[in-house]
């Protein structure tokens, strides 16, 4: 199913949180606030998503994907089915990144890289709302989405879940050494769960779960 | 007279036999007892409309069962289950739902693929004998309106258009209440509302904004609350009573027609036609004006005498904007997205879409500028062509309510032009045009625009549809021409009390000083009655009189909008000016102040000092500070980047000033991003601040193999070769580069780093030094290189 998401504006904290200045808050407003806007101009945002039953620790998709790794395993645990989904905000934006650079402007490049990663997010996050708008109807409730090097989930898992989430379909692809293309793209799953089995209040988790305990951009 | 919809459907075919993973539609030809007992049940809980067991008989749902071929069997069964279950007590509502598919651009369903899947599924729903078509449960506005269009073109039925919003009271595609009252009811919905996935409390709010902002019934049909799984099956758990007693709210608010969608069932329809039997109808305001309001998906925009003016922005023209057209000749449209975003920064509400270019086909290039433009802002658009093909194209592809402009007196306008507003449901633009050219008087413009106002009505266009324009002449071919306009607004509001319109700039032509002209003659529009003016958002002489204006017609109470014009902005410190040059250069790198750094440089050469000098003592030492403060947290990457993007503009002046004055190198640094990662932006920062710390750099660029590395670190001589890898699959590259270094006989130090990357993984690759970031980077360069 493609869903190519709307983004209106780019969330500027969020570009702020990815330049790594999150602690510096009087700097540099309008060269974000610019970022954003040109972002805007040049996101080709598309979106590809499929569901599956899980069990046993399985996607049941064709064929059948088996995930490893104790923090997404613990992660889907009680899930009964998963949502594989796949983002991006096109290559456009990324050779701009690339010329700004070229040009000498250093920190309009960041900023619009910092731009850019908060837009793949945003559209990811759209697409979740059309999930939790779908599914909740059904009952079911969204655990938050994991992707391929999130914890001790071995990025080789990249090569499935881009597969079986349909990314091709949106003009992505995977490099021999499991890389996506464009660059600013996200493939994850997102696991759906009974509400009823579901006690733990795990949403915007995402930084405690991780171990990079030094990482600029931990909320 | 309020009406009682029935309940939820899906679940009641479960408890009639309906196996998990089949379709419930064919339950209308293999079962249709059950159909007929679940519409009775609801029938006799007092539902007057039910509706057919339909939600999912269009070609496109019904194909995942291979069933795509059965769409009017099995709607033609349903409608006979419903009209024999009814049997004259209830009327019959064909149910039509989404296609589970978004149209194009946010999905990958073509509007006029969608057109027809709906056209079908209404055709056969109404030729079986259905006395409505619901079309229901739709996230998506672009969806509704070609489903509404094609139900529209497929009968002559009343249709209901239930659109589902989440808890944030959007639609998943971001559409308000309001938006989505004003662009349905303009379209021609008999009856517009809401259902499913918020229980009867959310949907309170929702259903008054619907009704305050249209005169056609509202309908509502909450979900039994929030719902959850048990044991696999889905359960709602909102008892009958409780949901039946939010039956008055609903009302109050505003809601006519009331049923209930997923967990509802005879139970809580009985108890919600109980609670309101013999509720008051809800005071409705019935207005007898309808203002003009146009709609993009996400936002409504209001013209109208007692509110704040409002601007057209008119730039997304190509006529007389030479580049513009160029680009949209050959396709591009990153200038008009540009202008769309940047009118509206500067104020605009509605944004003007014209692209008159000769030799393009204007109906593609507009549909694929309005997807684009609605894309990336909120603001409701003007279609301005004259070409009715194009005009189709933009006002298909716009997800919302817009204007067209323009409709005169001419006959293929009148002809062409207002069907499309009615079947679009657009606003129109009157312009008092006749074949015979421009009315000189404000009494001949009245009358032409009456003309054009009656034939529009005959089209079934209605108040609330138009804004006129009071067609604005040059005063140096016409000295009255500005009179005129003064007095047709007037007239205008006399006579019809609609809002008004013009585009200002054709009053100066051939004149000296039209900037004076222009605003002097808004400022008058504006007094005579202007409403919604055509103009350049980004001209400041007349957003000021614009301001100025509005405080002295009291729309802005006690000026204190205009007094936010008078606050300028305080003057930047001058510290810099009483430093000496070499502390000013090295104040300014920190700051990051490009635009002094060059005239700095040129001062302290002209104070004599050598580009060593310069160097060492004011832009190696700002960076040495930089470096530790960025050590110790105070400041972060970015500024770091900045003040070396200040400081390469340092030394390109230098340059400039002192070609022959080389200054010294600490070294040769050759970087790359190892092969198999295209990851480049961490290392171009390390080789920007690498190559604004005194090396001489040697970028090899990203993805690349060990053999030209190497091959480059011993024909450059290198002294460090700076390896960045991303990612765990890429990093392994970084072990073979070092040992093909070793191999060939390259003394170079070897520093790595990259998100993947530690300490541990260095050291046991054999690398000299792993750098965290790049002002590591540049503190390991020149330690690894003894200084």
């Amino acid at each position: 199913m493609i869903y190519n998401a709307q983004i209106l504006s780019i969330d500027a904290a969020e570009t702020r949180r990815y330049a790594g200045l999150r602690k510096a808050e009087h700097f540099g407003e309008e060269n974000i606030l610019a970022a954003c806007e040109e972002a805007l101009l040049l996101l080709e945002v598309r979106g590809v998503w499929e569901l599956y039953d899980y069990k046993n620790c399985t996607v049941e998709s064709e064929p059948p994907f088996t995930i490893a790794g104790n923090s997404i395993i613990k992660h889907l645990d009680g899930c009964e089915k998963v949502i594989c989904m796949a983002a991006t905000v096109g290559a456009a934006i990324e050779q701009e990144i690339t010329k700004k650079f070229e040009r000498g402007e250093y920190l309009a490049s960041v900023l619009l890289d910092a731009a850019a990663t908060a837009a793949v997010e945003q559209a990811a996050d759209l697409m979740e709302k059309n999930f939790a708008a779908k599914f909740s109807k059904e009952g079911y409730k969204m655990r938050w989405r994991f992707s391929p090097g999130y914890g001790d989930w071995n990025l080789t898992a990249q090569e499935k879940l881009f597969k079986i989430s349909g990314a091709e379909q949106i003009g992505m692809s995977l490099s021999s050494a499991l890389m996506l293309e464009p660059r600013k793209s996200i493939t994850a799953i997102i696991g759906l769960c009974s509400i009823r089995n579901e006690e733990l209040g795990i949403r915007n988790e995402k930084c405690s779960a991780c171990d990079k305990l030094d990482c600029s951009m931990r909320k | 007279m309020i009406e009682i919809f029935d309940g939820a459907m899906g679940t009641m075919l479960q408890a009639g036999g309906l196996k998990a993973g089949a379709c419930p539609e064919l339950m209308n030809v293999e079962a249709p007892d059950v159909v007929k007992k679940i519409h009775r049940a609801y029938i006799e809980a007092g539902a007057t409309i039910i509706e057919t067991n339909t939600f999912g008989a269009s070609s496109l749902k019904l194909a995942h069962y291979g069933l795509e071929s059965r769409v009017r069997e099995l709607n033609f069964a349903a409608v006979k289950v419903a009209k024999d279950a009814a049997q004259g007590q209830a009327k019959v509502a064909g149910s039509i739902g989404p296609t589970g598919k978004f149209i194009a651009p946010l999905g990958d369903l073509d509007f006029d693929d969608a057109y027809k899947i709906f056209y079908e599924q209404a055709q056969a729903l109404a030729e079986a004998g259905a006395d409505f078509l619901i079309i229901e449960t739709c996230i998506d506005i672009q969806e509704m309106r070609v489903a509404l269009l094609a139900a529209k073109d497929a009968c002559n039925l009343p249709i209901i258009c239930q659109l589902s919003y989440s808890e944030d009271g959007r639609t998943v595609t971001g559409t308000d209440p309001q938006s989505a009252a004003v662009i349905l009811e303009a379209m021609g919905a008999s009856i517009i509302g809401v259902n499913c996935s918020l229980g009867p409390e959310q949907l309170v709010p929702v259903v008054k904004i619907l009704a305050e902002n249209c005169r056609v019934p509202i309908s509502v049909q909450p979900n039994a609350g929030m719902p959850y799984l048990e044991n696999g099956v889905t359960k709602f758990p909102m008892d009958a009573k409780t949901f039946g007693s939010w039956g008055a709210k609903l009302v109050e608010a505003g809601a006519t027609y009331l049923g209930g969608c997923c967990g509802t069932t005879p139970d809580h329809i009985r108890e919600l036609a109980k609670a309101i039997r013999n509720e008051e109808l809800g005071i409705r305001n019935e207005k007898t004006i309808r203002p003009l309001m146009l709609s993009s998906r996400s936002k409504t925009v209001t013209i109208d005498k007692t509110l704040p003016t409002t601007l057209i922005g008119e730039r997304i023209n190509p006529t007389g904007r030479k580049k513009l057209a160029a680009e949209i000749r050959e396709g591009s449209l990153l200038g008009v997205k540009k202008d769309a975003l940047n009118q509206v920064k500067a104020g605009a509400k509605i944004l003007d879409v014209n692209m008159g270019v000769g030799g393009i086909d204007q109906a593609k290039m507009m549909a694929q500028a309005v997807r684009e433009i609605a894309r990336i802002t909120d603001a409701p658009l003007a279609i301005d062509t004259s070409d009715v093909e194009a005009l189709e194209a933009g006002l298909k592809n716009f997800p919302g309510r817009a204007l067209i402009n323009s409709v005169s007196f001419e006959p293929d306008r009148i002809k062409n032009f207002l069907p499309l507003a009615k079947r679009y449901g657009a606003a129109i633009l009157i312009l008092p045009l006749t074949e015979h050219g421009v009315p000189k008087t404000a009494q001949e413009r009245v009358d032409v625009a009456e003309k054009i106002i009656d034939a529009a009505k005959n089209c079934g266009l209605s108040n609330g549809d138009f804004l006129l324009d009071a067609l604005v002449m040059t005063i140096s071919a016409d000295k009255d021409a500005c009179l005129e306009v003064l007095k047709t607004l007037q007239f205008y509001r006399e006579h019809f009390d609609l809002p008004t319109t013009m585009g200002l700039s054709n009053i100066s032509f051939g004149l000296p000083n039209r900037p004076l002209i222009n605003s002097t003659f808004f400022a008058m529009c504006l007094a005579a009655g202007l409403d919604a003016p055509i103009m350049n958002p980004y001209d400041e002489l007349m957003q000021n009189v614009l301001k100025s204006a509005a405080a002295l017609l009291g729309k802005d109470p006690n000026g204190l909008n205009f007094s936010k014009l008078a606050q300028v902005a305080t003057d930047k410190p001058i510290k810099k000016i009483t430093l000496d040059t070499l502390s000013a250069i090295k104040l300014a790198i920190q700051e990051g102040d490009k635009d002094e750094i060059a005239a700095l440089i040129k001062r302290a050469v002209d104070e004599n000092f050598s580009a060593d000098e310069i160097t060492e003592r004011a832009l190696t030492a700002a960076m040495n500070e930089l470096g530790e403060d960025f050590g110790s947290g105070k400041i972060f990457l970015p500024q770091v980047l900045l003040s070396a993007e200040t400081m390469r503009l340092a030394f390109d002046e230098l340059k400039k000033i002192l070609p022959a004055q080389e200054t010294k190198t600490r070294g040769t640094f050759v970087i790359a991003t190892v092969k198999g990662d295209v990851h480049d932006l961490g290392k171009n920062i390390v080789g920007a601040l690498i190559s604004n710390s005194g090396f001489k750099l040697v970028d090899l660029g990203k993805d690349v193999d060990s053999e030209k590395i190497v091959r480059a670190a011993l024909e450059h001589d290198a002294d460090i070769v700076g390896l960045c890898a991303l990612m765990t699959t890429t990093m392994i590259q970084i072990d073979k580069v070092i040992a093909d270094l070793h191999a060939a006989g390259s003394s170079a130090k070897v520093m790595v780093g990259g998100a993947a990357l530690t300490q541990e993984y260095a050291d046991s690759a054999g690398a000299d030094a792993y750098a965290k970031d790049g002002v590591e980077a540049v503190r390991l360069a020149k330690n690894l290189l003894g200084d």
